[in-house]
């Protein structure tokens, strides 16, 4: 196994390993607003306009997370590693 | 055919240096589009009907100047048409992404928004109004809220101080992100890859609509984000008392 080969590999692996976490912590935190106001409008139901607003509050800031960790994976994958480049070249050696 | 990401076409200016010059042409671009749109919208005020346009605007004006003066109350009053402009604009700047005029050969094009200079403008203009705001209604009492606990004076200064940068780099990552997404997307389509007898390119095609479809979502959503931020943070630094 050469180094470049070792490089990809662990990147790819790497890039994977973020895309997996942000994804399963922002779905949980979701499903936890998400709940929650379901919650709380059925007990109020008179309060729905004012738990909406804080509902997409919740979730626009809760998204903003794995939107940068995303970029931030990406990052990696494109610019530091520079996988795409590095995968035509292993192809055309092989 | 090119689209890059990132990449901006730089002007030189004699005082202040380099700026990047499809931002500010695509943001003038929005603004006037804003203007002439709010002023088409206005004109209908003088007719005795109710246009549809004319609903749609009172809708998103009553939202928001109901949520400023839910938080801030009577004080809140002279603040709700700069957040009405400052949700207009940054969402009017966030779907400008939809139109691939970079792609075209034009000068401007791209969401300037996913130019973290903009966002950081937006970002610090709220934050200066915020200061002055505090300052002339309580003087610098606005600021005592840092030394309550003495001991925690650094971590309270440091939490006032990052509001602006987390704010800036919010919505410019979200809309960086999209931008990214769509740009690898259709790079993954226009170079042809096929796994086997498996047409990578074509199973792709199908993508591009449904992340355009997040990207409206997300920018809408940010837009909204910034703006009910703002309000926030500015009845946190006008509260009577803590």
């Amino acid at each position: 196994m050469t180094s470049e080969s070792l490089v990809a590999a662990a990147t790819i692996l790497a890039f994977g390993l973020i895309v997996l976490g942000v994804a399963l912590g922002s779905a949980v935190g979701d499903g936890i607003v998400a709940s929650k106001a379901v919650e709380a409008i059925a007990r109020q139901p008179e309060a729905r306009p004012n738990i909406f607003t804080f509902l997409f509050l919740g979730v626009g800031v809760l998204e903003a997370f794995p939107i940068i960790a995303l970029g931030l994976a990406f990052y990696l994958l494109l610019v530091v590693a520079n996988v795409p480049a590095l995968l035509t070249h292993l192809s055309a050696a092989h | 055919m090119k689209e890059e990401i990132g990449s901006h076409t730089l002007w030189q200016l004699p005082i202040i240096g380099a700026v990047h010059g499809d931002t500010i042409l695509t943001t003038w671009l929005a603004m006037a589009i804003s203007l002439i749109l709010l002023a088409i919208v206005g004109a209908s005020y003088r007719s005795p009907r109710a246009g549809r346009a004319q609903t749609v605007f009172e809708g998103v004006i009553d939202y928001i100047a109901d949520l400023v003066s839910s938080s801030l109350g009577k004080r809140g009053e002279p603040f709700v048409p700069f957040f009405i402009a400052l949700f207009l604009l940054i969402f009017l700047l966030n779907q400008f992404g939809f139109l691939p005029l970079k792609a075209l050969g034009l000068p401007f094009g791209g969401s300037p928004t996913a130019d973290v200079n903009t966002t950081l403008a937006f970002a610090l203009m709220v934050w200066v109004i915020i200061q002055v705001t505090a300052i002339r209604q309580r003087g610098l009492g606005a600021y005592k809220h840092i030394f309550q606990p003495w001991f925690l004076s650094p971590i309270n200064l440091l939490e006032e101080l990052v509001r602006p940068v987390t704010l800036a780099a919010r919505l410019f990552f979200n809309i960086f992100v999209g931008e990214l997404l769509y740009i690898i997307i259709a790079s993954i389509i226009v170079a042809k890859v096929s796994i086997g007898a498996f047409n990578l390119s074509l199973a792709a095609a199908i993508l591009p609509f449904f992340i355009q479809f997040f990207n409206f979502f997300v920018g809408t959503v940010q837009a909204f984000v910034f703006t009910l931020l703002g309000i926030v943070y500015l009845s946190l630094a006008t509260a009577d008392d803590h």
